[in-house]
């Protein structure tokens, strides 16, 4: 068996070699920074520093990125939901027509529209005025934390989605008859009887739409003010105005512990079920 | 049928398309309360379609599907109160057999204690006593199965559905299941539609069989009644009389004068019609005699014997007549190549004009 593993090896050798320049040495670099004080011992000095400076800023891209997450499920369930159980062709159709749309515009164009939709002459309160539903008065800028959280779950909605839709599709269309038969309306075949068959892949979709909206550095930029923020927009403020790579690395570790607990759920919740089935 | 008895379910010129095609044009069909009906048909032929539409999956173009006098086509399907068996079990992979059986119950509303009574009884009816709390993915097709018969019974539904539930099952269990089904039915009393393409199983099971052919009914009868007397073609070959014959019958005196080929004829008093027919026939009512013998009622074909088989009690043989070759068994033993003929008891045949016939095939 020497030989097909040295191919194998061969074959997978340039990707491999990719990974290491470009992540792990940089990765490995951007870590040892962070523990490194200036005279090169090991310290937590960085750390300390940023969470000195940036820790309402650690808890408010926790916040954004929780409460974002927790949306894009919901509003994923439902559009999938209706894709899957929906019994109004017209409708399925043009909301399968429509729903992919924001999965193709860049973080930045998505940003840079919700600037324009959201701002307090924006195109949202401009509609609403006209449509009468609002007081010129009342119009507020949602160019804050909702912007944030509107841009993120609009853009991460179709991504969610996609995986969703495919994996009820994929079920067994006997499981949701069989429900309505016995009685249920469509709601309860959704969460009873569908939902529960697809955790996995809902799971899946909302631990990478974490992690993406954890790294998004355009959106709170552009759309929100600078205080609060995230920690994406802070390592950037700290390398760009100061060379401070070890403070902004310090963040970067911040990060990944949290996208590493993110995974860590989803793989504990994943092996479980492979223990149960 | 009692006229004065409400249908339990009445299926009134019901019609049904997939887009611009139409699958079921105009299905009538009135089944009464506590009936066991089957319906027989070749893929395509639209029986599931109907079964689908009388459970609400799939919406009537046409026509009204009364249920006790009640038009439901337009009622969704979890309005309609029928229990469906699926050919899939479609059980709920990530319930117990408790969460499954129960379901219905749960939606209904009944305290917990009571659906675990209920279910309990209801997996002892099934044999399946003490599997409440197992995983439906850790349990064998058959299991799989009445458990999914279970579902459908815990509501104490009226009617049942029946979407070729059998036909994922190995001959043995299936053989098992169709009787437990049918004493089950017998017992509780619920009104059942059998959708199978297993002539077997609709014979075993069924009060009465529709036969579906293109989107239409066919026949409709007893077991009996569309097995000895079918009324076309396609009915006398799905119900396995495959062998077709083509007859020349002319008036003779009292009876009728039937040929064959223009080699054979036999003259003989009975009731069929006169011209030029298409006989339908099984291959268990041949049987084998002397060629150039004569019998009344009977048309005798002259042949050979090409193979012989012995798949035990009796014997098998090929009898070749002319280029055509018959199946025929016989408890004596013919030595291959001995001149035989080929008995056909007229009144077994299913006799049907000639331009009628839909390419019958040979045996």
């Amino acid at each position: 068996m020497a030989r097909p593993s040295f191919f194998g090896l061969l074959l997978i050798a340039p990707a491999l070699a990719m990974i290491c320049a470009l992540f792990l040495y940089p990765l490995g670099f951007s870590l040892a920074a962070a523990f490194t004080e200036p005279g090169g011992g090991l310290s937590l000095m960085h750390f300390r520093k940023a969470f000195d400076l940036y820790s309402t800023d650690i808890l408010f891209t926790l916040f954004i990125v929780v409460v974002s997450t927790l949306l894009t499920g919901l509003f994923s369930i439902a559009i999938a939901g209706i894709l899957t159980l929906g019994e109004t062709p017209w409708l399925v159709a043009a909301l399968r027509a429509l729903y992919r749309w924001p999965l193709f515009i860049p973080f930045i164009v998505a940003a840079q529209c919700m600037r324009t939709f959201l701002a307090k002459n924006g195109l949202m309160n401009n509609s609403l005025v006209a449509l009468g539903v609002m007081e010129p008065l009342q119009a507020t800028s949602f160019l804050d934390w909702r912007g944030i959280i509107i841009t993120f779950v609009w853009k991460q909605v179709p991504f969610v989605t996609l995986m969703l839709a495919g994996a009820m599709a994929s079920i067994d269309r006997a499981t949701i008859e069989a429900g309505r038969n016995l009685g249920a309306s469509r709601i309860r075949v959704l969460i009873e009887l569908v939902l529960p068959q697809v955790v996995q892949t809902l799971l899946v979709g909302l631990v990478l739409s974490f992690v993406t909206m954890l790294s998004v550095l355009s959106v709170p930029m552009m759309v929100a003010g600078s205080q609060p923020t995230m920690l994406t927009v802070d390592m950037a403020f700290r390398i760009n105005s100061y060379g401070d790579y070890a403070t902004a690395n310090a963040l970067g570790v911040i990060s990944y512990a949290i996208a590493g607990a993110v995974a860590w759920i989803y793989l504990r919740h994943s092996v479980k079920r492979e223990v149960q089935a | 049928m009692d006229s004065s008895v409400l249908a339990a379910i009445d299926v009134d010129h019901l019609q049904v398309s997939y887009g611009s095609q139409r699958v079921l044009h105009g299905v009538s069909l009135s089944v009464a309360p506590g009936e066991f009906i089957a319906i027989l048909g070749s893929s395509g032929c639209g029986k599931t379609t109907l079964l689908r539409t009388i459970a609400g999956f799939q919406k009537a173009a046409g026509g009204a599907i009364r249920l006790s006098g009640r038009d439901v086509v337009n009622m969704p399907p979890e309005k309609r109160g029928m229990a469906m068996m699926f050919q899939s079990y479609a059980l709920w992979p990530h319930m117990t057999v408790l969460g499954n059986v129960g379901y219905g119950l749960r939606l209904r509303g009944l305290p917990k204690e009571e659906i675990r009574a209920r279910v309990a009884s209801v997996l002892k009816m099934l044999n399946l006593s003490g599997l409440e709390d197992r995983k439906v993915t850790d349990l064998s097709g058959g299991q799989r199965q009445r458990v999914a018969l279970g579902r459908a019974l815990a509501i104490e539904p009226g009617i049942l559905l029946l979407d070729e539930p059998l036909s994922n099952l190995d001959a043995k269990v299936r053989i098992q299941l169709r009787s437990e089904i049918k004493s089950l039915q017998n017992r509780l009393g619920f009104t059942a539609i059998h959708v199978t393409h297993d002539r077997e199983e609709a014979m075993t099971m069924a009060d009465r069989i529709v036969v579906m052919d293109a989107g239409r009914i066919a026949q409709v009868g007893s077991p009996k009644e569309v097995y000895d007397r079918p009324n076309s073609p396609f009915v006398a070959s799905f119900m396995g009389a495959e062998n077709t014959l083509d007859l020349d019958v002319r008036p003779s005196g009292a009876g009728v004068e039937v040929r064959v080929d223009d080699s054979t004829a036999t003259a003989l008093g009975a009731d069929v019609p006169v011209g030029h027919v298409t006989a339908y026939f099984r291959d268990d009512i041949a049987s084998l005699v002397d060629p150039h013998a004569r019998i009344d009622g009977s048309i005798v074909l002259p042949g050979k014997i090409t193979q012989r088989t012995y798949p035990g009690g009796h014997y098998r043989y090929v009898a070749a007549i002319g280029d055509r070759h018959f199946t025929v068994t016989d408890d004596r033993y013919h030595e291959l190549d001995r001149p035989v003929g080929l008995r056909l008891p007229l009144a077994s045949l299913h006799l049907f004009p000639k331009t009628q016939t839909t390419g019958g095939h040979h045996a």
